[in-house]
């Protein structure tokens, strides 16, 4: 039982509910999880959000009217997850607005699930410096290869807004590892 | 302007995924996640409010009885052994006391009724018949006293 439909389906009945929602965790864990992983960056954050998200999504099934794909709905709640997440993080920590991805930095460089090289680290700065729209437009376009009207589903932006956004992101983030590569040891 | 689909960063490469997690993290997702759902979140209702308000103020209503109550008992306490031991050492107050048990120890009810006929008894035998009419004639004269003895 992997089909979407089943999934909502099952999830209409009561005695099949939990089983079936079972079943969805099992289908996007993985996928929501990387999704959020892109945006928070660190794994426990990424944790926390996700069960947030599963939450959100086991709370609000009932609601849902399949106006759009379910995988487009779990998307969106991830990603709105993910930003109020950070939001709060920010507020809490008291940082201002001109050093505000400093936090996505810090968080980044302290989490011990982290793997990548200093050229990886490099990259996943300079997207941490781009503003926020334009960072998750470039992960779901860059990482995740999101189509643009996937994604403008998801982000409820539409496509040419996106492909700018993308653009813009793209120039920014070579710029900064055109400007930092240097300084990065071999 | 942006028409193109595949915009590429002018990067070397592409990276490839520089996270990780903990090892068997999604194994054991879903029972974590089920386990978070079945736990009711349920809202407080205003009764729980309530006492959770008035918990303190009832805390200290509380203590202040205890207080009260603990402070009452022992005062009552010692001044009540405070007043037994002032009448004891009463020197009048033993004597009584001790005339009074003594007494009530010796005397049951029959020797009671017994005393109380007996001196009634005696105070009659033992009047002489001449004081007796003297006691009685004391506001008469002899004339009287005669014709009253005739009569």
């Amino acid at each position: 039982m992997t089909d979407d439909l089943q999934i909502l389906e099952s999830l209409k009945d009561a005695s099949t509910k939990e089983l079936a929602f079972r079943h969805l965790i099992s289908k996007y864990k993985e996928r929501l999880y990387w999704h959020i992983r892109k945006i928070v960056l660190n794994h426990d954050d990424t944790d926390d959000v996700l069960q947030n998200t599963f939450i959100k999504i086991w709370n609000g099934i009932d609601a849902f009217r399949a106006e759009s794909s379910l995988f487009t709905w779990l998307y969106r709640i991830a990603t709105n997850e993910s930003i109020t997440f950070l939001n709060q993080r920010k507020r809490k920590s008291m940082t201002s607005l001109n050093d505000e991805n400093q936090y996505l930095i810090d968080n980044l460089e302290g989490d011990s699930y982290f793997d990548g090289d200093s050229w990886q680290m490099l990259l996943q700065k300079a997207v941490a410096t781009l503003p926020e729209k334009q960072r998750l437009v470039f992960n779901m376009k860059y990482f995740d290869e999101i189509k643009y009207e996937e994604m403008s589903l998801i982000l409820a932006t539409s496509v040419g807004a996106l492909k700018a956004s993308y653009h813009h992101a793209v120039k920014k983030v070579e710029e900064y590892v055109k400007s930092h590569e240097t300084r990065i040891e071999p | 302007m942006y028409e193109e689909d595949h915009i590429e960063p002018d990067f070397a490469k592409r990276p490839q995924n520089p996270f990780r997690t903990p090892d068997n993290y999604f194994e054991s997702l879903e029972d974590r996640i089920m386990g978070n759902i079945k736990v009711p979140k349920t809202k407080k209702s205003s009764s729980t409010k309530i006492i959770r308000f008035l918990k303190p103020v009832l805390g200290i209503a509380a203590s202040f009885t205890l207080i009260f109550m603990l402070g009452y008992y022992s005062i009552n306490t010692f001044m009540l052994e405070d007043t037994a031991t002032t009448e004891l050492t009463n020197p009048d107050s033993t004597d009584l006391l001790n005339d009074y048990s003594i007494n009530l120890s010796s005397i049951d009810e029959n020797s009671l009724i017994d005393a109380i006929f007996t001196d009634e008894t005696n105070i009659f035998a033992e009047t002489n018949p001449d004081e007796f009419l003297a006691y009685l004639s004391t506001g008469l004269n002899d004339v009287e006293i005669y014709s009253e003895i005739q009569n």
